[in-house]
């Protein structure tokens, strides 16, 4: 169960987020929905712990009952998917997913096998020793999110993942995540602003950045 | 003749003219190597290895120091607050000419320098060039970091970062797999150019190195400078020698990152949380304080009424050394500095105009190269066509540097200036020279002023050149602190030293001047 508290971000000029409040169960995809500029990727980056030195925040993360926004970015457990896939690209595919993999997982045969595995899932096979900068845009998307994964995160965060892929491989991209995340039943943060990005089912809050 | 074709050709005529006297030159220099006889007279001689141990010494020192000091500041520091601070320091301290921080950092560290008489104990720093790798550490290191700098001004390394961490990586480790790994083979030309610079640089080791016997950049530069044409092809030799050690360097550092890199991509999976924040602190302190340190140690000597030894602050401050001090150094460092950057912004506009861009580095080369072959190849050259000892050979040997500096500096913003302007200018039927003068040079004025004012003090830092290409005739500030440090009068090497940290910071600051000039009454210029 993922939950966030009275949570409100500002800067000098603006509030981006006031007490916003709200739990996503395992499983369960929530999206923030609202027009570009008014904090929803922000908001995300607080989550993550990436926020930038200019914002000042207040509020609670909690994970699995666990307190999570006083950890550093690498404590918290949680995984992210950004615009661009983000792919490491001074490693081969192989080796961005092998960064992942948890460190039970020990041997390199077997950390390899994992891999293989993931790619083979994901209708990727043979692409483990491949240049990430020779794939296409639907399969570099589709390593992002094995990757992200791998790391058998608490939750997922997705900062618009699907707006960079036109339309119809964005449709197929849709499916993969969904299909990946529900196998993981973890709860899932959703920002977009194209409303066709929302799965069936999902709770939605509308985010309105406002000045003060 | 062709618009277009008479671009092409000046191009290649101004650049030529800088680069093409270099090869018979080169050709020149290179020929002791094929005598069997130098080469025995270098093996017998019994300066020969301890100043080829002292050279190996201070590279390593500085390479290593520097990229080290370099990678611990980036891993510990970068993105935030804090790496922001640091680079708000850089153009302070990347403007210290090397002899002006040389002098002070005497002053502070040498056997009665300041830390002496402070702490009661002597630092030796002259032994087997560790004090001349120090500086040099610790001066490259800002250079380094410079050039990380614009490599990092990217949106997509910070979230990688990111995302590292968000899979479990602390903050030292995602930096070591993510930036340090990604942005090292960027650093690649700069890490050439410091071991090429640390290799032959004369003027700091004249002042800092060992001399008994001296780092092997300066062994060539006493031979070359015999009377005896024996001594002079040992000379030669040896600087040839220097170039063979920097191909040995950068294939040893090739073959070290290739190793490493494999390392860099082997993932067992296990997780580390520390963080190198207090440490890069601490470095980044060390790195800001012995500049500030080394430049008040130049101010106070230069006031300094009476200064003995051991007092910690002198006797009394008074103008009388710089009522004494001699000027004409710095009216020919002005007027050579002035007329190599001018004739170097031709080079470069004409260059930038009908030239390639494909053919930069191969103008870049010099940067990359051990100066003092490159400073004697001139010098037969000038001998010649009897132009040494002329203003116009010095200038030229000059530009050698100058050029390459300001290219550096002017091609990214010719490269993003807007081609739909040049098209638009054309269809008013306007030829190229009048779109250059009339649309592109006023467009560009600022980083022209930019190349302007580096180009002004790469001239004025430059000791080799002026020194070999003038014959001994030119005395510039640089030069004359160089001459001056082994003279014992600290107060007038300070001066010197002064003057040329002075210099470049007063065209720097008048050329920003006439840039926000400019842009106040246009402010789209900014």
């Amino acid at each position: 169960m993922l939950r966030v508290q009275d949570c409100s971000i500002s800067n000098a000029t603006r509030s981006l987020i006031q007490n916003m409040s709200f739990t996503v169960s395992p499983g369960e995809v929530l999206t923030l929905m609202g027009p570009s500029g008014a904090g929803k990727s922000t908001f995300l980056s607080w989550m993550i712990g990436a926020l930038p030195a200019e914002f000042s925040f207040q509020g609670e993360l909690w994970l699995n009952k666990q307190r999570r926004d006083t950890l550093p970015t690498a404590r918290r457990n949680i995984g992210i998917l950004f615009q661009d896939a983000l792919l490491f690209a001074h490693l081969n595919v192989g080796q961005n997913l092998a960064m992942a993999l948890p460190a039970t997982i020990k041997g390199r045969e077997q950390r390899q096998y994992y891999v293989e595995q993931a790619l083979a899932n994901a209708q990727l096979t043979h692409f483990s020793r491949r240049d990430p900068a020779t794939l296409s845009g639907g399969e570099r998307a589709r390593v992002s999110v094995l990757r992200a994964l791998l790391a058998k995160p608490e939750a997922l965060l997705l900062d618009e993942p699907f707006s960079r892929l036109d339309q119809t491989l964005r449709e197929q991209f849709r499916q993969f995540v969904w299909q990946q995340v529900e196998q993981q039943a973890i709860p899932v943060v959703l920002v977009t602003h194209d409303p066709q990005d929302i799965p069936t089912g999902g709770h939605i809050i509308t985010v309105n950045g406002s000045d003060y | 003749m062709s618009n277009r074709g008479l671009q092409r050709t000046l191009a290649l005529l101004a650049v030529g003219c800088v680069f093409a006297p270099l090869l018979p030159g080169l050709v020149m220099m290179a020929k002791p190597m094929l005598m069997p006889d130098i080469w025995r007279q270098l093996w017998a001689d019994n300066q020969w290895t301890g100043a080829l141990q002292a050279t190996l010494y201070s590279t390593m020192i500085s390479v290593g120091g520097s990229l080290t000091l370099c990678l611990i500041l980036l891993c510990g520091l970068w993105p935030g607050a804090h790496w922001q601070r640091l680079t708000s320091r850089m153009p302070l301290l990347l403007a210290l000419p090397h002899v002006a921080f040389a002098s002070g950092f005497l002053f502070m560290l040498s056997d009665n320098g300041w830390l002496a008489r402070l702490c009661g104990v002597s630092f030796h720093l002259d032994e087997n060039g560790v004090g001349l790798g120090i500086l040099l550490a610790l001066k490259e290191c800002w250079f380094l970091l410079w050039i990380a700098s614009t490599q990092l001004n990217q949106q997509s390394l910070s979230q990688q970062l990111t995302v590292a961490q968000s899979l479990g990586y602390g903050p030292l480790q995602s930096r070591m797999r993510v930036l340090v790994a990604q942005l090292l083979p960027r650093l690649k030309w700069a890490l050439l150019a410091v071991v090429a610079y640390s290799l032959s640089v004369v003027d700091v080791a004249i002042i800092l190195g060992p001399s008994n016997p001296p780092t092997l950049a300066v062994l060539a530069w006493q031979w070359l400078n015999d009377a005896d044409p024996q001594r002079v092809a040992m000379g030669m030799l040896t600087s040839m020698l220097l170039v063979v050690m920097l191909v040995i360097f950068s294939t040893v550092g090739y073959a070290i990152w290739r190793l490493s890199r494999r390392c860099l991509g082997q993932f067992s999976g296990k997780r580390h949380q520390l963080s190198i924040l207090p440490l890069a602190l601490g470095s980044g302190f060390i790195m800001t304080l012995t500049g500030v340190a080394a430049i008040a140690m130049l101010v106070l000597w230069s006031f300094a009424d009476g200064w003995f030894y051991p007092a910690l602050l002198p006797d009394a401050f008074a103008l009388s050394g710089w009522q004494a001090a001699e000027l004409s150094p710095l009216i020919t460092t002005l007027v050579l500095a002035l007329a190599s950057s001018l004739t170097g912004l031709l080079v470069v506009v004409l260059w930038l105009e009908g030239g390639s861009s494909r053919f930069d580095l191969w103008l870049a080369l010099p940067l990359f190269l051990p100066a003092l072959p490159l400073v004697a190849g001139q010098y037969q050259i000038l001998l010649v066509m009897e132009q040494d000892e002329s203003w116009l050979g010095v200038i030229w040997s000059h530009l050698l540097w100058v050029v390459p500096y300001m290219l550096l500096v002017a091609r990214p913003a010719w490269q993003q200036f807007d081609s739909r302007l040049t098209i638009t200018a054309q269809t008013f039927g306007w030829s190229p020279w009048k779109i250059l003068c009339w649309v592109k040079l006023p467009m560009l004025i600022r980083p022209l002023l930019a190349a302007l004012a580096v180009g002004f003090s790469v001239s004025v830092a430059q000791y080799l050149p002026t020194l070999y290409a003038g014959a001994g005739r030119f005395t510039s500030v640089t030069t004359e602190t160089v001459a001056l440090s082994s003279g014992g009068d600290p107060q007038q090497q300070a001066i010197q030293a002064l003057l040329q940290m002075l210099l470049p910071a007063i065209m720097f600051i008048a050329m920003r001047q006439l840039s926000s000039l400019f842009t106040h009454y246009r402010q789209g210029l900014r």
